[in-house]
Order: C-alpha cells, then structure tokens, then sequence
C-alpha cells in the first residue's frame, strides 16, 4: 500500500507533470464553463496529444481535465442560472439565488471550497477502498467475471436515458459494434463485410469521439438550440457582475457544516462507483439528501450555504468515486474513465484487477495526479475566475467548425487512416439518432469496452468447463447475476408505479 | 413514429448478425464458436427491439384516436427548416473527408472551418475576418504539431 504512494508521488512531482496536470485543469474548466463543449468532448480530444507522452504523464492530464471540468459548471450555475454542464444543475439551486442577493462572490467561492475539500474526501475513499477491491477481484474466475460485466451493464442501462429497455439496446447495439473484426480467441475476422478497414475492428475512439463529440455537435447546430444559445448570450451580456472571492471567510462557513459536506462527498463517491451513474445524478442526489436532512429544509432554494455546498461536493466527489472500479476492476464508470482505460491500452496496458500488482506506478500515479489536479482547480479558481467568464463569450459559429476539425484529426491520428474517417461519420450519425430519441449513449460506449471483455472470459469460462451451469452454481458469480435481474426488475417496476400514479392524478380532476 | 424505424432497423440488423453468425466454422464441441457469442447477443437485441416496437405501436394506436391529422408537406417543410443545419454540416462534413485525399489536409480544413463559420454564424466583414483567421491559426498549429511532435502525416493531396 504505502509503495503505491511512494511510487505515485515519484511519478507525479515531476516538474512537466504538475505542468501537464495544471493545463489540463485548465482546460477542464473551459470545457464545464462553454455551454455546448463538455467535459467529455474534452477529454476525447485531448487524447490524441496524449500519444507521445509516457502513460502516467497522458493519464494525469486526462485526470485534470476530468477534475476541472466538474467544477468549471460552477461558474455559469452560480452567475447566470444556467448549467454549463449537466453536472452542475442543482447547483443552480441555491447558488443562483444567493448570487441574486448580490452574493455572488460567497456562492463563487463555497462552490470551490465545496469541490476541492470533496474532492480530498473522495480521494481518501480511493486509496482506501480500490486496492481492497482489486484484491477481491483477483480471486474471481473467468465465470464470476463475465457476470460482473453483465451486472455492470445491466446497472448502467439502468440509471440512464429515458427507459431501461432504451438502455439495454443500447448497450447490447455496443456490444455488437465491438465484434466486428478479428474474433479475440481464434482470430477469424467477423462482420467485416469483406472490407479491409473492418478487418482490425471499429476501433473504440472512433465511437467515443463520433457519438460523444460529433452528435453533440449536431445537436448544437438544430435550430430550437441556436436560438436559446442567441438568447442566452444576450442575457449574459447585461450581467457584468462584480463579486468579492474571500477565500478565507467562505473556507470557514465550507467547514462550520462538516456534516453536508462529508454526508454529500461519500453520496457523491458512490453514486460516482456505480457504472453508469455520474457528476450529473450525483449533483442532484447530494442536494436532495442534504435538503431532507436539513433543520431548515423550507429555506433551500433561497440561496442557503448548504445547498450550494452539498450540489458541489456531491459532483466533484464522482470523480474520485468513479475511479475505484475504473483501478480495481479495469470495468470504466463513465464514458470519461473510458477514455482513460482506452489511453492506457493504447501504450499497451491492459486494464484489470493485475494492474494494480502490475504497474503500481501507474496507479499510484492516478491517485496521485487526482490530487494534485485538486489543488491547482482550487488555485486556478481563485485566481483566474474573471478570465475565465471572459471565456463564455466564444460564439458558437467558431466553436463549432473548430471542434469537428479537432474530432476529424483526433480520429486521423489514432490510426493514420482515412478510412477511419468514414466510420466516424456513420458513428456521428447512429449516435445523433440515438440522443434525439432517448436511447441513452452510456452504455453503447460501455459495451463497446466492456463486450469483448465479456467475450473473452465467457469463452474461457466454457473451454476450462463446459459445464454452464457454473455461472448459476459459483456463489459470487450468482450473486452478480441475480444483482443484475433486481437492476432490471426493479426499474422496469419503479416506472410501472410511476405510470400508475400519474395516470390516477390525471384521472382524478374528470 | 421514428422509434419504431429504429425498432425495425434494430431487428433487421440482429437478424443479419445471427444468421452470419451461423455461416463462421465450428470448431470442436467443448469450447465456443466465434459465432455463438454475437448470435446471444443478436437474439437478446432482437427480443428487446420487438418489445420495443410493440409499446410503440400500442402508443401509436392509442395517440391515433385523438391526435388530428398533420399535414404530411407542412411536417417535412418544418422539419427541413430545424434541421437545415445539422443536413447541411453532415454533408459538407462528408465532402472535407473525401476531398482532404485529393487536395490535402491544410487547405480542405481552412476552407471547411470557413464555411461551416459563415453558414452557422453572421456574415459581415468582421466576422469573415475573425473565422478566416481562426481557421488558418487553428489549421497550421494542429498540422505543425503533429507533424512535429507526434510525427503523424497528414494527406498532402495531389498537388504537393
């Protein structure tokens, strides 16, 4: 364990490294402030750069971007009412009132102290919990394995998009694209309608950054979002807002309520452990709880401390949360810690619960890089706040163009194909179509990591045994599978009373 | 309406998958095929797509009854004019691909970024100025970084 941190902080206190980790802070922080570019956008993108760097360096720059970009949502939450990501909503909540109350400059700065000592906690629960977990891991077999992934999936088809049914399409549709090319165990070449390019698969990145980054852009581009995004800009000209930061007095209200932020960092933590389950759910949840458990619970949504502080500590806390599984079982919570894993497997790392035993200066590296990343948001923030409002204003005519050149070149590199460039289109293209209509893109991305992996260990599953019956007959490996029905049985019977309850609200007044 | 195309379009495409799937050689009983994998998860898509054709459709029915006709040429004209620009940039999207082969990657991506900036954004002087230089600055530095750094090689086109 304590090799881990001393290994993490040889790797980390390199003098290019911090510099690595703070520019991509910084662009995290862009990325959460410009309405339209998201924090996933940015750290697909910035993977391209990554290719030349050594593993650690790449990977603590992504972790920067991530760490960033969970709290630049603050800034458009706190001073205009408007999330700059989803991640920031309930944000909007308080701190949006209290701003109005001509507190802008207090909201400011509980949202930052929020996400940074959050951000700390959940680091804790990270070097506490993923090596444990990975130990655990280590003991599964290839049957207990594959039912972790279907658990996974199922779980992520759960808390996502509008439906579960939407959600486990979605993922099963992932799961396909992942087996066109060379079958993982014998080689052959599947699906490739006898085209050349298909024969080494659809490379994974060409996916992310399709339905990720192009789709998003399209959607921007409908003309229901141009004339918000007009509207938005004009509103946000008329609020040239002055605010005083006092870091040092807010510090001390962020610490007179230990109990929201350590309740709403640990919410935060899990939700963000969940696969699937992100800085969006877990903004919401944090605020939720900390209003129900509340002595003044009426208050909230007139710009109270804790409001702020619990929808703060709840984002930021994810980060650190989706991390665990990400180390330890080599399964990505979000389509961020996706892109991390694939980083990885570009310089030839495979991800799983032996990395930690394998490359323990990697992992004490993301531990550590997390960290660092804390503490220059935290000083970033303080410092560079009015820059960064001035960032808003980037018009979207230039944004956009810009940033599907940087998806084509991002796509171009990873292979040096042009061909590739075409399945990025048709990638843009299912992945618009799946957004508009509410299959959610989450676990399509998911299963597009996740199914050869499940491939994999079911096919070696059946060769050590080829008794099937195993996967219901090993503990663990049932105990995955019937977690997995509950997800299913559980959401489809949630919207069931949903149904049930609305349609007797509506009937009623007749 | 649209989706149950996707629906339809869904089970179509496990279809596919499955019955390729059957086409792949076998190899002895005691381990899988390449095929068998693909042919669950074709059949578990295929099962979920025809549930979800089956809620649409029930939707569809019960929506018939009360919702008024809509006129089919009014819904296509206001369909084109939301969507214009998603049409228009996927196409000229299509175009800067298969033509950065031909002429090279530095000009087809200034005169992209320049194109969609002007189709998207307002067209005075101004503008034409800042996006003209935005997309040279943008173009170069990426095309220098790579070049340099990452020592990709980017289409150069016919000409060059």
């Amino acid at each position: 364990m304590f090799d881990l941190f001393t290994l993490g902080i040889a790797e980390i206190f390199q003098l290019n490294i911090l510099l690595i980790i703070f520019v991509g802070v910084v662009v995290g922080i862009l990325a959460g402030l410009i309405p339209g570019f998201t924090v996933t956008m940015a750290i697909v993108l910035t993977l391209p750069l990554t290719f030349g760097m050594d593993p650690v360096a790449g990977v603590a720059g992504m972790i920067g971007v991530l760490v960033g970009g969970m709290s630049g949502g603050l800034i458009s939450a706190a001073l205009l009412g408007i999330p700059g990501t989803p991640s920031s909503v309930a944000t909007t909540f308080d701190a949006f009132p209290m701003s109005k109350k001509g507190e802008s400059g207090k909201a400011l700065s509980l949202g930052v102290w929020a996400s940074f000592l959050s951000s700390i906690i959940s680091f804790f629960l990270l070097v506490s919990i993923a090596p444990q977990i990975s130990r655990f891991a280590l003991m599964l077999g290839p049957w207990e394995m594959f039912s972790l992934i279907v658990v996974s999936l199922t779980i992520i088809a759960s808390v996502t998009g509008d439906s579960i049914l939407k959600g486990l399409i979605a993922g099963l549709f992932g799961i396909l694209i992942a087996t066109v090319g060379a079958d993982p165990i014998t080689g052959l070449a599947r699906f490739t309608m006898d085209l050349q390019a298909l024969r080494a698969g659809i490379p994974f990145l060409v996916v992310l950054i399709g339905m990720f980054a192009i789709s998003r852009l399209f959607v921007s581009l409908e003309r229901k979002e141009m004339i918000q995004d007009d509207k938005r800009r004009q509103e946000d000209k008329l609020k040239d807002i002055e605010f005083k930061l006092r870091p040092m007095k807010t510090l001390k209200n962020v610490l007179s309520k230990p109990g929201t932020l350590i309740g709403s960092s640990v919410i935060g933590s899990i939700i963000g452990a969940i696969p699937g389950a992100g800085g969006s759910i877990a903004n919401i949840v944090a605020y939720d709880q900390a209003k129900r458990w509340s002595k003044h619970s009426e208050k909230f949504g007139t710009g109270v401390d804790e409001g702020v502080i619990a929808s703060e500590a709840g984002n930021n806390s994810t980060v650190g949360g989706d991390l665990i599984p990400t180390v330890a079982l080599g399964i990505p919570g979000s389509a961020v810690t996706a892109v991390l894993l694939s980083a990885l497997m570009v310089h030839g790392i495979t991800p799983g619960p032996l990395l930690i035993v394998n490359e323990p200066n990697l992992v004490g590296g993301i531990f550590f890089a997390f960290l660092v990343a804390s503490f220059w948001m935290l000083i970033t923030q303080f410092l560079g706040m009015r820059i960064f409002m001035k960032v808003t204003h980037v018009p979207a005519h230039l944004l956009v163009p810009v940033i599907l050149v940087l998806c084509v070149v991002g796509t171009f590199v990873l292979n040096n194909r042009l061909t590739d460039l075409y399945i990025l289109l048709v990638m843009g293209v299912i992945g618009y179509l799946f957004a508009k209509y509410g299959f959610s893109l989450a676990p399509a991305i998911i299963g597009v990591i996740l199914g050869p992996l499940a491939e994999v260990n079911l096919r070696r599953a059946i060769m050590a045994d080829p008794e099937w019956t195993l996967f219901f007959t090993r503990p663990i490996s049932l105990a995955f599978l019937v977690l997995a029905v509950l997800s299913i049985l559980l959401t489809v019977w949630q919207n069931y009373r949903a149904n049930y309850r609305k349609k007797k609200i509506t009937h009623r007044p007749q | 309406m649209a989706e149950l195309l996707i629906g339809l379009a869904l089970i179509l495409l496990s279809a596919v998958i499955y019955f390729q799937s059957g086409t792949f050689p076998v190899g002895d009983a005691t381990q899988l095929n390449p095929g068998s994998f693909p042919k669950v998860i074709a059949l578990a898509l295929a099962i979920l797509s025809i549930i979800l054709v089956i809620v649409k459709i029930k939707e569809l029915v019960s929506k018939r009854a009360e919702a008024t006709e809509i006129n089919r040429k009014e819904y296509m004209k206001e369909l084109m004019i939301e969507y214009r620009l998603v049409f228009i940039t996927f196409f000229s999207l299509l175009l800067y691909v298969f033509l950065m082969q031909f002429i090279g990657f530095i000009i087809t991506t200034i005169c992209f970024i320049i194109g969609i900036g002007l189709l998207v954004g307002p067209k005075k002087k101004k503008d034409v100025l800042i996006i003209s230089i935005t997309s040279v600055v943008v173009t170069l530095s990426t095309y220098l970084f790579f070049e340099n750094v990452l020592h990709v090689r980017f289409p150069s086109g016919l000409f060059f």
